[in-house]
């Protein structure tokens, strides 16, 4: 696999996810006895233990402990009567038969679990155990999006249509439905299609002809490359990201105020889809940008709603704190896994094996996350145009220069990032001759025990934790760093045992993630070479700065949580019970790490956890998300729940299939998209037959390519394309669609008037939480307040008022009028044509012609921009 | 104004045919189709329990079509006055004679007490004077003495409680049945349920308070994750429906002739998908906007009111503000009388200065509530009164609500009270509620509700059970959740239905 993390994070990071691959328990033989581990108890674990378990003893009955379920609660006797199914009242209740009906809420026992219990107490209810002490039931799933990845080859179907492994599950599927696939679209269909799927905009008329009159082989496959390759395609499918992690530019609730400088996560999302960004590392960069040298991707852990209004009051702080790490958490695992641990805040899932626990273990990866601006520090991405190095990190940074013979190493500080007094967690100098993981070549000379002998300016005066020693120890972090004595500069020196040749110097400030302060941003590395003169080798200058010019940016900030996280009882943080230590899910193994792991390696684990190739939903959920934006449905049709509420996949083998293809092709989400559009399945023609309708009115199984209505955002930009006023600017500080307000609780009122400034895509518009646009936002478009997988597609009179009545889209029509005349002359016939050109790309036909021509001579060539911008031909990825 | 119905716009009228036409045809498939998707949930959850969810069938042709409640109702719609700020139980309907006897002593632990901004100083009585009213005698203040004379046909519950103390989420709260963003509304909620018993107007209208929109502003009318089609749409009697009508210098003729074409177009791009629902729905969409136009206006000409009327809600009083909810009540009445399911009337704006545009008493209660109280009285009592005189109680639900209470106390070095969510009042009156009947009781100081305490959720449950729906049923899937109004909790208050 490569690497998406640098090599000493991967080195740090001891977590190695354990997939559970539990088997489906298939060989239920009748005569098998029935064990309370293995059979009986996660049935109890899933369906009674919530009221009658550790937290809750309704009835002051518990049924995990054997001592308690054996004698009975407050009310019908003993639970369970070994021996004796029928009379155990646990038996009658679960079975509907008793006075009462349990669970009350929630799923209830299938008639084979209820008959699982039956056995077991007819059998004598061997409870293994101390009577006196509690049970955990073992997780385990048989769901199928918890099931590893198995190889899978497309079926064999020998058919003509059949030219991509797509087609090959499409058709076979098909057949056993008895449908038969669509023909081939025509050519103007499909470059439309093509266009507004992938870019969110419709084709030029030259573009539209130049594909048509293409008749070669490939000039469909060229066409997909060349809209690959555009930039507006990562404008339009970065809001299908943003969408999914509930991303807007103001913090919510009544104060909703602006994030000036949350943009830049936009932009970033846009850039990683133009840049074909593998999809473990964009996952990776949004988790633990900070160590990836990606600070703005973080943005994705505070993309949501912020209560600002803070008060005295305890409780309330309390809440609003877990309010915002839930938000993280949920939006993380819905996301990134699609999988709803929101519901596991107050209890075990009722449907899913998501323990409460695992809602606190997610959680405390997150417990050092805060919403805040940070300093922005270009990425690597960016840095390739000026020459300089990246800049420095707190975690580790490499000098490389010339090799010199060298006596010592100093390390010289001029200043920090926070003023304090500087920290170098390890100061190492490297031997020429290999990478520093290759130690049989390369040798840290300074190291204490290779005979590297500390000075310094002075030392920090606690000497706790932070020694002068520590400097060459070979131990990294914080409790094994130096501090020097002085605010803000000092330095450091190593003499070696003898001069030796090295090439590197290696130095971290806390390379275990937990600190980023105290850290050297002006510096100068200088060695002391064999002829008695220090020689300067690296310094700060060499970098970027550390904070470019001071812009701040909208993303995490982080800290090293004071206390450990706690499981909430009912999700009441008044309420904390036990602690629990940063972890995955229970169900699909365990990150390792300890209770007070360093803030920054929680999310490196997770990272790792869930951009790893063996993390059975990760693939999955992203494959899904890709092909819904080209249908309009997923495979699986609730594409942020892969859990027991939601649906299985239309095509379980074709949903594996790409997502063993989009892990072997190294997460590309372009790579994707061409096994996906090259297929005869996306290129066939949309029109319904009615024999095909009556099996799958849905078009689920896909005998033809189902039409979608565009979403807001497409709908504003084709209307700005065609009207020939579009601003292609792309990046930076959004327009706004609402009248300026300074008011401490923001007051939007929508625009009146729109003019060029406002005129750039829609993705480009300042998202106000909450307030959708007065004129686009009808469009089903998510207002941010909480994440939107999937988007809704109704139609109302006020989306017609909008569209046929805003001044905008008057003035629009008016725009898209001039153009028409500075394009096609004064003559209404080649208007008409042009116009026909730019929204539908056809011509018109004789009736509309007419009619058109009519509607003209009476009333005008903007009265009839008007009906064009208006149109279903126009609204409908076709 | 001129008649904006264009000749197009009744041609676009009279093709209900074709739609009912469509609506068997392919398109009929592909609802049955979608109907069945509905119900998928039902499945997926196994065994036909009570809880099992119910997902209204909705026609994508006809989304606000009236659709049957789960049970019988006791209301058809529903007319809700937020009062937003949070106004003082303590001031208005919740009377503690003891507040009295101990003004300016301290509370019993109040001085360990930290609420929303911070530490309270002593006991202060309520700040208006409270007297028997109605035949019921039941007290009340005056600063709303109107609404106190409507006692007899009220039903008060004074044991609510929030789960929170700040007004985003408290409003929220109150709207959606949820403290965060992003949840639907109430109103959306019974839209997504019933539809409506008037398809000429929108299904759910949301009057928002002349001064502005209230604290969580769209919030309270949003769809969240309910489709679009199911938001309340917000106007008032000074500001019409946006874009209800085209632009200046687009003339009645050029705008009939652009709808033709565009009929034209969109007819013969149906044509090639014959049935195709969303494609007709979208047509259908202009023609019910061509209703819209003529019946928003209509609707909304309050000067059509007789001068009788206008003077008895106040609607020519000499403060503007005072008169421009007295016509917003007008409105909101002249939507319940033409059957529009879900109305909601707004009393107080977002903030604007502390208590400066609504009920957030923190400082200077006195000076705020005595410019308040009177805006909201005259014209919210005679609307119920006028309601109830036109015979329109006998179908329409009354809910008179705010976010959360205040304290019993004033903050500390202040002469006004802090948020309050243990205990607070709202009250209910018309089809199937008890009245004069008070329900629940806070303690001797209205601090914290002691007697039959209450949710939001519970009062949600009770309102949607008066209109025929199972609160633990009405559902929408969204992101792996079953969702409700009521999340998972909430019980209807019987004690407070008509027997």
């Amino acid at each position: 696999m490569r690497r998406i993390l640098p090599p000493h994070l991967i080195v740090l990071c001891t977590a190695i996810a354990v997939i559970a691959r539990t088997s489906c328990a298939a060989d239920a033989a009748p005569a098998k006895p029935v064990d309370f581990t293995h059979d009986v108890l996660p049935i109890l674990a899933r369906a009674c233990f919530d009221c009658h378990g550790v937290d809750a003893q309704e009835s002051a009955l518990r049924l995990d402990v054997q001592q308690v379920t054996f004698a009975g609660g407050e009310l019908f006797g003993p639970a369970i009567i070994p021996g004796d199914a029928a009379g155990s009242p646990l038996v009658q209740f679960i079975s509907g038969a008793g006075e009462l009906e349990m669970p009350p809420s929630g799923a209830k026992l299938t008639a084979e679990e209820v008959a699982v219990i039956r056995r077991w107490i007819d059998a004598g209810a061997e409870w293994p155990g101390p009577p006196d002490q509690p049970v955990t039931a073992p997780l385990k799933s048989d769901h199928w999006s918890l099931q590893p990845l198995a190889p899978i080859e497309p079926p064999t179907v020998n058919d003509p249509w059949v030219t991509t492994a797509v087609d090959a599950f499409i058709l076979a599927k098909l057949h056993d439905t008895g449908l038969t696939p669509s023909p081939p679209a025509d050519r103007r269909t499909l470059i439309r299609r093509l266009y507004f799927d992938m870019l969110g905009l419709p084709p030029t008329p030259e573009e539209t002809a130049a594909f048509i009159a293409d008749d070669r082989p490939q000039a469909y496959a060229e066409l997909v490359e060349r809209v690959l390759a555009s930039p507006r395609y990562g404008e339009r499918w970065a809001q299908h990201w943003l969408d999914v992690v509930r991303y807007a530019e103001t913090s919510g609730f009544e104060t909703n105020v602006p994030r000036e400088n949350a943009w830049p996560y936009r932009d970033y999302v846009i850039a990683a889809f133009n840049d074909d960004k593998p999809y473990d590392q964009f996952i990776a960069e949004q988790l633990v940008g900070d160590a990836l040298g990606e600070t703005v991707a973080t943005g994705f852990l505070v993309a949501g709603p912020w209560d600002q209004v803070k008060s005295p009051d305890v409780g309330l702080t309390l809440m609003q704190r877990q309010d915002e790490l839930a938000d993280m958490t949920n939006t993380t695992a819905t996301a990134l896994l699609g999988l709803t641990v929101g519901c596991a805040r107050c209890h075990n899932h009722k449907f899913d094996p998501i323990l409460q626990k695992d809602f606190y273990a997610l959680q405390a990866v997150f417990a050092g996350v805060n919403h805040g601006e940070t300093p922005w520090m270009k990425s690597d991405r960016e840095a390739v145009d000026d020459g300089l190095r990246p800049a420095v990190s707190s975690l580790q940074n490499e000098e490389h220069f010339k090799p010199i013979e060298a006596r010592a190493v100093r390390f010289t500080i001029a200043a920090t990032n926070n003023g304090s007094e500087p920290c170098l967690d390890e100061l190492e100098a490297w031997t020429a001759g290999g990478e520093s993981d290759v130690p049989a070549k390369s040798l840290n000379i300074a190291l204490a025990e290779h005979g590297g002998r500390p000075s310094s300016s002075g030392n920090y005066p606690d000497t706790s934790k932070h020694r002068l020693a520590n400097l060459n120890d070979g131990k990294y972090g914080n409790d094994w760093s130096w501090i020097a004595e002085t605010h803000g500069t000092g330095w450091a020196q190593v003499d070696f045992a003898a001069p030796q040749v090295i090439d590197r110097v290696v130095w971290g400030r806390d390379r275990l993630g937990g600190y980023a302060d105290r850290l050297a941003v002006d510096y100068t590395i200088e060695v002391l070479g064999s002829d008695g003169e220090w020689h300067e080798v690296a310094t700060s200058a060499m970098r970027r700065p550390h904070n470019e010019s001071g812009v701040m940016v909208y993303a995490g900030t982080f800290a090293q949580p004071a206390e450990p996280t706690r499981r909430l009882h009912r999700g009441d943080p008044l309420s904390p019970k036990e602690p629990v230590a940063p972890d995955s899910l229970t169900v699909l193994g365990t990150l390792g790490l300890a209770l007070d792991a360093p803030e920054q390696q929680r999310r490196i684990a997770l990272a790792r956890w869930i951009a790893s190739p063996d993390n059975p939903l990760t693939a999955r959920v992203m494959v899904n998300r890709v092909w819904q934006h080209h249908f309009g449905v997923g495979l699986v049709d609730t594409p942020s729940d892969f859990g027991a509420n939601g649906t299985r996949p239309t095509h379980p083998e074709l949903l594996d299939w790409l997502a063993q293809q989009f892990i072997a092709r190294d997460w590309s989400v372009k790579e994707l998209h061409r096994l996906i559009v090259s297929s005869n399945a996306y290129q066939q023609a949309n029109e319904p037959r009615e024999q095909c309708v009556a099996i799958d009115a849905g078009t689920r199984l896909l005998w033809r390519y189902p039409p979608q209505r565009l979403e807001s955002e497409a709908i504003h930009d084709s209307v700005l394309q065609i009207a020939g006023t579009l601003d292609l600017t792309m990046g930076g500080p959004g327009w706004s669609a609402f009248e300026p307000n300074d008011n401490y609780v923001r007051v939007y009122e929508p625009k009146a008037e729109f003019g060029p400034n406002e005129w750039r895509r829609m993705i480009y518009m300042h998202r106000v939480r909450m307030r959708p646009d007065a004129i686009f936002g009808a469009f089903d478009a998510p207002d941010g307040g909480q994440v939107c997988p999937k988007r809704g597609t109704s139609i109302t009179a006020i989306q017609a008022l909008n569209l046929f009545n805003s001044r905008f889209m008057i003035d629009q029509a008016a725009r898209f009028a001039v153009r028409l005349q500075t394009e096609a002359g004064a003559e209404p016939l080649a208007q008409i044509d042009r116009a026909f050109q730019l929204a539908f790309n056809r011509d018109p036909d004789a009736t509309e012609l007419v009619a058109a021509q009519q509607l003209i001579a009476t009333h005008g060539l903007p009265a009839f921009c008007r009906s064009m911008l208006n149109a279903n031909e126009l609204m409908f990825i076709p | 104004m001129p008649n904006p119905l264009s000749r197009s716009g009744l041609d676009l009228l009279s093709r209900r045919q074709f739609l009912g036409h469509t609506g068997v045809g392919l398109g009929g498939i592909a609802l049955a189709h979608l109907l069945h998707s509905e119900g998928k949930l039902a499945h997926a959850a196994g065994s036909s329990t009570p809880a099992d969810p119910i997902r209204p069938p909705i026609d994508p042709l006809r989304p606000h079509a009236p659709r049957a409640p789960h049970f019988a109702p006791r209301a058809k719609n529903v007319l809700m006055i937020f009062c937003s700020g949070a106004l003082s139980h303590l001031d208005t309907f919740d009377y503690k004679p003891e507040l009295v006897r101990r003004d300016g002593q301290p509370m019993p632990g109040a001085n360990q007490l930290v609420t929303f901004q911070g530490e309270n100083g002593n006991l202060a009585r309520p700040r208006y004077q409270f007297r028997p009213r109605g035949a019921c005698g039941k007290m009340t203040s005056d600063l709303l003495p109107r609404i106190g004379e409507l006692a007899d046909d009220i039903c008060f519950i004074h044991s609510l409680t929030s789960k929170t103390n700040t007004h985003g989420p408290g409003e929220n709260f109150m709207a959606t049945g949820f403290t965060l963003d992003g949840f639907p509304s109430m109103g959306a909620w019974v839209n997504y349920a019933l539809g409506s018993e008037n398809e000429q107007l929108p299904a759910f209208v949301a009057i928002p308070d002349p001064r502005g929109v209230p604290q969580a502003g769209t919030n309270h009318w949003a769809p969240g994750f309910l489709p679009a089609v199911f938001q309340g749409t917000s106007f008032n009697a000074s500001r019409p429906v946006r874009f209800l009508d085209a632009p200046a210098g687009v003339s009645p003729q050029s705008d009939a002739a652009s709808r033709d074409f565009l009929k034209l177009l969109n007819d013969r791009h149906l044509a090639q998908f014959p049935g195709d629902t969303q494609l007709a729905a979208r047509i259908a969409s202009y023609e019910l906007a061509a209703k819209l136009q003529l019946s928003l206006p209509d609707v909304a000409n309050i000067d059509a009111e007789s001068a009788h009327t206008l003077n008895s809600y106040g609607a020519n009083d000499a403060n503007p503000v005072k008169a421009g909810f007295a016509r917003n009540c007008i409105l909101a009445r002249r939507l319940v009388e033409r059957g529009v399911r879900f109305v909601q009337l707004f009393n107080g704006s977002y903030a604007m200065g502390e208590g400066v545009g609504n009920w957030d008493g923190h400082k200077q209660i006195d000076q705020q509530y005595a410019i308040h109280g009177p805006i909201l009285d005259q014209p919210a009592a005679t609307l119920v009164a006028d309601l109830k005189q036109r015979g329109l109680l006998e179908d329409t639900l009354v809910v008179f609500c705010t976010e959360f209470g205040r304290m019993p106390t004033f903050q500390k070095g202040a002469s006004g009270r802090d948020h309050n969510p243990k205990g607070f009042t709202a009250w209910l009156a018309g089809a199937g509620v008890r009245a004069p009947f008070s329900y629940g009781a806070t303690d001797e100081f209205g601090y914290q509700a002691v007697e039959n305490v209450s949710t939001v959720y519970d009062f949600h449950a009770t309102i949607l059970h008066l209109l025929g729906l199972d609160h633990t049923r009405l559902s929408f899937y969204h992101n792996g959740i079953e969702r409700r109004l009521t999340d998972v909790h909430g019980d209807v208050i019987h004690a407070m239905l008509k027997a």
